[in-house]
């Protein structure tokens, strides 16, 4: 391999990296601080702490895959790199969720967008949930300082045809866009960030925060499964751990139990509240897996006059807030616009159908544009979010209805997405539901949408953004965590994840749980360190 | 769920009661389906992954080692296939055999790495389809699925997409989306959809294509 590739090249000057299908008996290990997940929140305060000279440990259930890894393949990436095999689906599987699973988590396979919280979010957190510190002021250096760690900046190319549809179509229409942030350095530009970046070009916790801490002495396990926390009198006194075997999703029977000072847990937020129901701790208040966002998202697909070629350039690069606090931060729902890479397996698994037709409508793919609507969550006393439970094995399921509030903001998206796209020149439109005909004209399509039917399995429904399920707040009557991501109830526990936003954010939210676990494991570090 | 009742409800009841209901047939579906699998399992449909397969008749790689398909499964989709891919198949027997064995393998492959909990839910979807009883009763196929024609496998599929009952657009869904990815995510199918692949330059230029 390659010895530019700073994963290959620091694994090769000794850094503490375990794979735990490798190992053959039970250990004990100990740290200062041991972190459950590598993605955004637990690569961000893994290196921070050990930055400030403490011991971590850092815990992933899935693998490390890096750029000997990264081919270009869709296949061989949606099987190793995203949570079951990216078949997960919500509890009755009329939404798909799209999550990473190996090291650097959904950082690794994103596709680059980097948004600060909006001031909108944030005002309404601090007014609502008695979150004052994270007002906009207070958060502004921390979004400045992760927008540096990860190379965070506006994209300067030119977009591809897939975004500049979405720009032509706004533009015609007089909706506002805005060119979206990204975190890499020197990008080709190819649009394989969905499948682990095949260049090292993205910034994400694989190639930033996980080599910094690794750098300061971290150690890390991958392959390793957080089972459960284990609790003595009032602390959390180690955690048990499983190593999957070498096909990373079968336990080897092997455990590791980890002892630690203090435990972080960065697991996800379908995976953290899931391990702390899985491991009983206190929650007087059955607050654990309530309140989860995902940002439904909707899409729609045009057939375009000239070739599109949906799977080259980066993925996102433009997108319109024009309708995403349209009627205010808490009134019908808002929404924000962007454009999905198409890559032939990804087209196939999402636009759904078989025969002949599908074989026509995925022929006709290089003329295929597409345009997604991320819808912004709980805001409104209608849209109270979903519940992690645990199935009978104990493992996380999030169950996600959908509400006549979000319903009505699906079907006016599937309207504005389908007005772009026309006014973008499309030659054709589909909404992406069972029921969708391609329809020639904006004012077909308009007729048509109006009356397709808003249910579940009908309308074919994404998320690719986890969020909430262990809310922050004052009250630890309605939350998990105050506003330092530090547990109401145990004193040497943080969740330092998207778990904690006690709402979606109503954008991509890497930069928000950089920031804010960036923010906690300062104080964290401060707290740890002091002596005596 | 004999006679499947629907998930829908009026548009604008009251968001308690379509919960409720909603939750209603899905517990019901979930115990029907669980019931099913034990049942299959004991009537002798074969559940068991089918490991190594003969190459001689089943035109499989003999050197594949199936890891979560049974036999049955795999008739399931040899039935299926050549319905899910209309037009896209090749026309010649032997060849559209050897390219239909293919994405079975690849399906067996994805949803090895879908973890337990998916793949009981599609060890009940499979069970569903292969047990006579409620292969009748649910997907209204009254043959074995070897004897199958793709006109009838055609319509089984249409009409799991077009009943407004989620459980059977669920099971619609999942199959069309585990083929479909198989199917045109596999580099020997690119051209059907018009995508070139990684850029030749890119290949060229990059470590990993390189060392091994």
């Amino acid at each position: 391999m390659s010895m530019n590739d700073p994963i290959a090249r620091g694994l090769a000057s000794g850094w503490n990296v375990t794979d735990a299908s490798k190992l053959i008996a039970n250990k004990t290990v100990e740290a200062d601080v041991v972190v459950i997940g590598t993605g955004a929140g637990g690569g961000t305060t893994a290196e921070i702490l050990a930055r400030q000279g403490l011991s971590v440990i850092l815990v992933e259930e899935g693998r490390l895959y890096y750029q000997k890894d990264f081919k270009m393949d869709e296949l061989t990436s949606y099987a190793n790199l995203y949570q079951e095999g990216m078949s997960r689906t919500t509890a009755d599987g009329a939404i798909a969720i799209l999550q990473g699973r190996c090291v650097g988590g959904s950082t690794t396979v994103n596709w680059t967008s980097s948004f600060r919280t909006p001031d909108e979010t944030l005002t309404y957190w601090s007014q609502t949930f008695g979150l004052d510190g994270l007002q906009p002021d207070a958060m502004a250096p921390w979004f400045q300082g992760r927008e540096e760690r990860h190379t965070m900046a506006p994209w300067q190319t030119d977009p591809n045809l897939n975004n500049d549809i979405l720009r032509q179509g706004c533009d015609a229409l007089g909706y506002s866009w805005q060119v979206i942030p990204r975190n890499v350095k020197g990008c080709w530009n190819s649009g394989y960030c969905g499948v682990g970046c095949p260049t090292n070009a993205k910034q994400g916790a694989l190639l930033t925060t996980i080599p910094g801490a690794l750098d300061h002495k971290a150690q890390m396990f991958h392959g390793l499964r957080a089972d459960r926390l284990v609790m003595n009198q009032d602390r959390i006194d180690h955690l048990l751990a499983s190593a999957m075997g070498p096909d990373g999703v079968t336990p080897s029977g092997v455990t590791v139990t980890l002892k630690a000072s203090h435990f972080v847990v960065a697991a996800s937020a379908i995976g953290s509240p899931g391990l702390l129901l899985r491991s009983g701790l206190p929650d007087p208040y059955q607050r654990v897996g309530k309140r989860s966002f995902i940002h439904p998202v909707n899409a729609t697909v045009a057939r375009m006059p000239a070739k599109v070629n949906p799977f080259y350039g980066a993925p996102q690069s433009i997108y319109s807030d024009e309708f995403n606090f349209k009627y205010g931060t808490d009134g019908q729902v808002g929404y924000k616009l962007e454009v999905p890479p198409l890559h032939p397996a990804m087209a196939a698994g999402v636009v759904p159908g078989h025969g002949q037709q599908q074989r026509d409508n995925l022929g006709q793919l290089p003329w295929m544009q597409s345009v997604i609507a991320l819808l912004r969550d709980g805001f409104h006393p209608e849209s109270p979010g979903g519940t992690v439970s645990l199935r009978d094995d104990g493992s996380p399921v999030l169950d996600y209805p959908i509400t006549d509030y979000l319903w009505n903001g699906i079907r006016e998206a599937y309207l504005n997405m389908a007005e772009i796209q026309f006014a973008a020149g499309a030659e054709a439109v589909q909404a992406v539901h069972l029921d969708s005909d391609w329809y020639t004209s904006w004012n077909q399509a308009k007729a048509a949408i109006n009356e397709l039917p808003m249910k579940p399995h009908r309308a074919r429904l994404f998320t690719a953004h986890q969020m909430g399920g262990c809310s922050m707040g004052s009250n630890p009557e309605d939350s998990v965590v105050n506003g330092f991501g530090e547990h109401h109830h145990i004193a040497n526990l943080s969740i330092h994840d998207a778990s904690i936003f006690p709402t979606s954010i109503g954008a991509n939210p890497q930069l928000s749980v950089y920031a804010l676990a960036a923010r906690n494991s300062t104080r964290l570090a401060q707290k740890l360190t002091l002596p005596g | 769920m004999k006679t499947p009742q629907s998930h829908e409800h009026p548009k604008g009841q009251l968001a308690d009661t379509s919960r409720r209901s909603f939750l209603k047939t899905s517990l019901g579906g979930a115990l029907f389906l669980g019931t099913v699998s034990v049942t299959a399992g004991l009537s002798g449909c074969a559940t068991a992954p089918a490991g190594r397969i003969s190459a001689v008749g089943s035109r499989m790689n003999a050197s594949y080692q199936f890891q979560f398909l049974s036999k049955d499964d795999i008739a399931l989709f040899e039935a299926l296939l050549p319905a899910m891919f209309a037009g896209a198949l090749p026309e010649e027997p032997n060849q559209r055999q050897f390219a239909i064995a293919a994405i079975i393998e690849r399906i067996d492959q994805g949803i090895a790495k879908f973890g337990p909990p998916n793949q009981k839910e599609l060890r009940k979807l499979f069970d569903l389809l292969n047990f006579a009883p409620t292969r009748v009763t649910l997907a209204r196929v009254w043959s074995d699925w070897p004897s199958v024609s793709t006109r009838e496998a055609d319509a089984f599929l249409n009409r799991w997409r077009s009943r407004r009952i989620g459980l059977l657009n669920n099971g619609y869904i999942a199959l069309s989306k585990i083929s479909n990815v198989a199917f045109y995510g596999y580099e020997n199918h690119w051209h059907l959809s018009g995508y070139p692949g990684p850029p030749a330059w890119m290949v060229d230029s990059l470590p990993q294509f390189h060392n091994v």
